[in-house]
C-alpha cells in the first residue's frame, strides 16, 4: 500500500486539502516614491488602498546638497523626512516616474537602497520615452523596472508583494 | 499574492467562463499534424476548454473536429469507423461529416430529410506548420491563421512536440515567462544538454544568479527582459516574449535553434504543453531532431503511443537523489522539460495563490495575469478584442545580446525581437 502522500501524487486536488493553513503576515514594509508631480498624483490615489506597511512621499531636490542628503522626501501629510530616516526599516522601494524631472533623485534613491540591500523597484508610467533619463539612472539599482502605461502596476505589484 | 476570484477567474477556461471565452478568440493548437497522418485514419480524443471533441482526416483530406459523442444515444466517435468521407458511430451508423452534419442515418428511409436537422457542433481544424489549429470561438469573429514563426520556416527547419501536463495551464504557463528560475532549476541541463551547452551566454547565466528584469508592454503581451552582468561595462540581456494567451519563446543560446512553447487547457487541471525548435536560417541537423525526439531540451521522452511523459507524477518523474549530489541535475531530475513540468505540477492541479509571497522579480508573472485578467474583463464588459489575436503580434522572436551598460534592451532589441524572414536569432 503506497500512501498518496509518500509520491508526487500529494500533488492532487484531493491531497490539496490537507495543506497546512496558517495566517500569513504582510510580508514587505515598503516605501513607495513618487519623482515627479503625475507620479505623485498616482501614488495619492495609490495610497488609499488597504495597505498593511507602506508609506508614500513626493521627492523634492534639498538645496545645496546632492546624494542621499540631496533628496527631500514628503509624506502624503506634508511631514518631510531624509531618504536616510524614510529607509530604515523597509525592505522595498517602488520609484514611479512619468518623466525625466527626477532623474537625479532616482540615482540617489537607487544607490541608497543600493547601499542598503533594500530591494528597489521602478515603474514608469505613459509610453516610456518621456522618462528615458530616469529610467537610465534607475536601471543599476532598480531589481526590477516595469515599463508600463497603466498605473494600476502600482496597485498589483504591492497587491502582490503583500505590502 | 493573488485574490482567490481572480485566480478563479485566469484559471477557469470551459464554456462561458470569462477566461474560457477569451481562449476562444484565438487559434489554438488542437493536436500535432502527426497524430492524423493520412486520409481515414483512425480518430482522436480530443479535450479543450473542458469541451470534449473527436478529430478525424476523412477520405479527402479534409480534418474536422467535432463533438465526441454521437448525437443518436451518446456513444463516443473516438469508435467511429473513418470511412468514406466521414465518422461513422459503429453502434446504430449514423455518419458524420468534417462539419459535424450527420449525412447517414441508416434506420432512416433512403430519401428521408431526416439527417438535414442533425448536426453535432464542429470547430475548423487547419494545418499550420506541424500543427492542427482550431478556433473555438464565434464564426463571424474568427481572425486569420496563427503566424507564429516556427509554423512558416521550411519544415527541415522546425520541430514540435507536445506532452500533457497534469495542472491548470496558467501555472504552467507562468514557468514560461520566469527567467530566474534558469540559474538554479537547469543549472545542469545549461552544462550538459546538447541543445542548450556550450553557449557563451550560459557562462553569464551561472556567473550573475541575481537578474534584474525589465517588463515591457508589447502589442501582444509583455517582453520580460533578464539582466546580468557580462564583461565590464555591459549587461547580458535575454528577452523573453509573451504573445497572449500562452505563447512564449526562450531566449536562444548561441547557434542552438530556438525555442519556446504554447501551453493549452486541456480543462481546468490538465494542459498541453506544446514544444517548439526552430532555426530561422538553417536545417536542424540530424543530431538536434534526434536530440528533440529523446527528450532533450525542451522536449520530453513521451510513453510509447502517448503524449505522457515517462517520468511524471506517478513515478515521481523517476528522481535520481544521486545525481542531484554530483550536480548533474539541480532538482535531480532529468531535463529541462520535466524539471519544469515536476515543480509545476507539484503545486497541485490549480495552486492557491492566495498564499503566494512573490518578490519583485516576479514581475513579469504579476504584469502577465494583470494583462490576462483585464482583456477578459474588457471581452466580457465590452467586447474588447484582446491583444494577440491580430497574426501581425506573432511575429516576434526571443533574442540573447549584450549590450552596453546605458542601453535599453527595448531601444537596442527592436529589429532582434522581430522574426524576419532569413535572419538569423540575436544569440549569444
Amino acid at each position: 500500500m503506497i500512501y498518496p502522500s509518500e509520491s508526487a501524487r500529494a500533488a492532487s486536488a484531493s491531497e490539496a486539502r490537507y495543506r497546512i493553513t496558517a495566517p500569513i503576515r504582510p510580508a514587505r514594509n515598503a516605501r513607495v516614491i513618487a519623482l515627479d508631480p503625475r507620479a505623485a498624483t498616482v501614488a495619492r490615489r495609490i495610497a488609499e488602498g488597504p495597505w498593511a506597511a507602506a508609506g508614500f512621499y513626493t521627492c523634492e531636490v534639498a538645496s545645496g546638497t546632492d546624494g542621499e542628503d540631496g533628496v527631500l522626501l514628503r509624506g502624503l501629510d506634508g511631514a518631510t523626512s531624509t531618504l536616510a530616516d524614510a529607509l530604515t526599516g523597509t525592505d522595498v522601494v517602488v520609484v514611479i516616474a512619468t518623466d525625466d524631472s527626477g532623474r537625479a533623485q532616482a540615482a540617489a534613491i537607487g544607490k541608497s537602497c543600493g547601499a542598503r540591500a533594500v530591494m528597489t523597484a521602478g515603474l514608469v508610467l505613459g509610453d516610456g520615452f518621456e522618462a528615458e533619463d530616469a529610467v537610465a539612472a534607475l536601471r543599476p539599482y532598480a531589481r526590477v523596472l516595469l515599463l508600463s502605461a497603466d498605473e494600476s502596476d502600482v496597485f498589483e505589484l504591492l497587491t502582490a508583494l503583500r505590502v | 499574492m493573488l485574490r482567490q476570484d481572480i485566480n478563479e477567474l485566469l484559471t477557469q477556461t470551459g464554456p462561458g467562463t470569462p477566461m474560457g471565452d477569451l481562449f476562444r478568440q484565438y487559434w489554438i493548437p488542437a493536436l500535432l499534424a502527426e497524430e492524423l497522418p493520412e486520409n481515414d485514419s483512425p480518430p482522436v480524443r480530443v479535450k479543450l476548454l473542458s469541451e470534449r471533441m473527436v478529430a478525424f482526416r476523412d477520405s479527402e483530406g479534409r480534418y474536422g473536429l467535432v463533438d465526441e459523442f454521437c448525437a443518436h444515444r451518446g456513444a463516443s466517435l473516438w469508435f467511429g469507423r473513418n470511412e468514406g468521407s466521414g465518422l461513422r458511430c459503429p453502434y446504430h451508423g449514423w455518419k458524420y461529416d468534417v462539419t459535424g452534419q450527420c449525412v447517414e442515418v441508416p434506420s432512416e428511409a433512403d430519401n428521408s430529410s431526416f439527417c438535414e436537422n442533425v448536426k453535432l457542433t464542429a470547430y475548423p481544424l487547419v494545418k499550420v506548420g506541424d500543427v492542427l489549429w482550431t478556433h473555438m470561438g464565434d464564426p463571424a469573429n474568427r481572425p486569420d491563421l496563427p503566424e507564429y514563426e516556427f509554423l512558416h520556416v521550411a519544415p527541415e527547419q522546425t520541430y514540435t512536440s507536445k506532452r500533457w501536463q497534469q495542472c491548470n495551464w496558467l501555472q504552467a504557463f507562468e514557468g514560461g515567462i520566469d527567467s530566474s528560475h534558469v540559474t538554479f532549476l537547469h543549472s545542469g541541463g545549461l552544462k550538459s544538454d546538447p541543445l542548450f551547452k556550450g553557449a557563451k551566454g550560459n557562462e553569464y547565466n551561472m556567473k550573475d544568479t541575481k537578474p534584474f528584469f525589465e517588463v515591457a508592454d508589447s502589442e501582444g503581451g509583455l517582453f520580460v527582459g533578464a539582466r546580468r552582468n557580462a564583461e565590464e561595462g555591459r549587461y547580458y540581456w535575454r528577452i523573453t516574449p509573451w504573445v497572449m494567451p500562452a505563447f512564449t519563446m526562450v531566449p536562444p543560446r548561441g547557434d542552438h535553434p530556438i525555442h519556446g512553447h504554447f501551453w493549452v487547457p486541456i480543462d481546468d487541471h490538465n494542459c498541453w504543453t506544446y514544444s517548439f525548435d526552430y532555426h530561422p536560417v538553417r536545417a536542424l541537423t540530424p543530431q538536434e531532431r534526434q536530440a528533440m525526439i529523446d527528450g532533450h531540451g525542451v522536449h520530453s521522452k513521451n510513453i510509447p503511443g502517448t503524449y505522457r511523459p515517462v517520468a511524471n507524477m506517478d513515478n515521481d518523474y523517476l528522481i535520481d537523489r544521486e545525481a542531484q549530489k554530483r550536480g548533474d541535475t539541480y532538482s535531480g531530475v532529468a531535463g529541462i522539460a520535466m524539471q519544469d513540468a515536476s515543480l509545476q505540477e507539484s503545486m497541485g492541479p490549480i495552486v492557491d495563490r492566495t498564499k503566494e509571497r512573490l518578490v519583485p522579480a516576479d514581475s513579469g508573472i504579476i504584469k502577465a495575469r494583470q494583462k490576462l485578467r483585464k482583456a477578459a474583463v474588457a471581452l466580457r464588459d465590452e467586447g474588447v478584442t484582446p491583444p494577440g489575436v491580430d497574426p501581425e503580434h506573432h511575429r516576434v522572436r526571443s533574442a540573447a545580446v549584450v549590450l552596453p551598460q546605458a542601453e535599453s534592451f527595448l531601444d537596442s532589441c527592436r529589429d532582434a525581437v522581430k522574426a524576419t524572414p532569413g535572419v538569423p536569432q540575436a544569440s549569444v
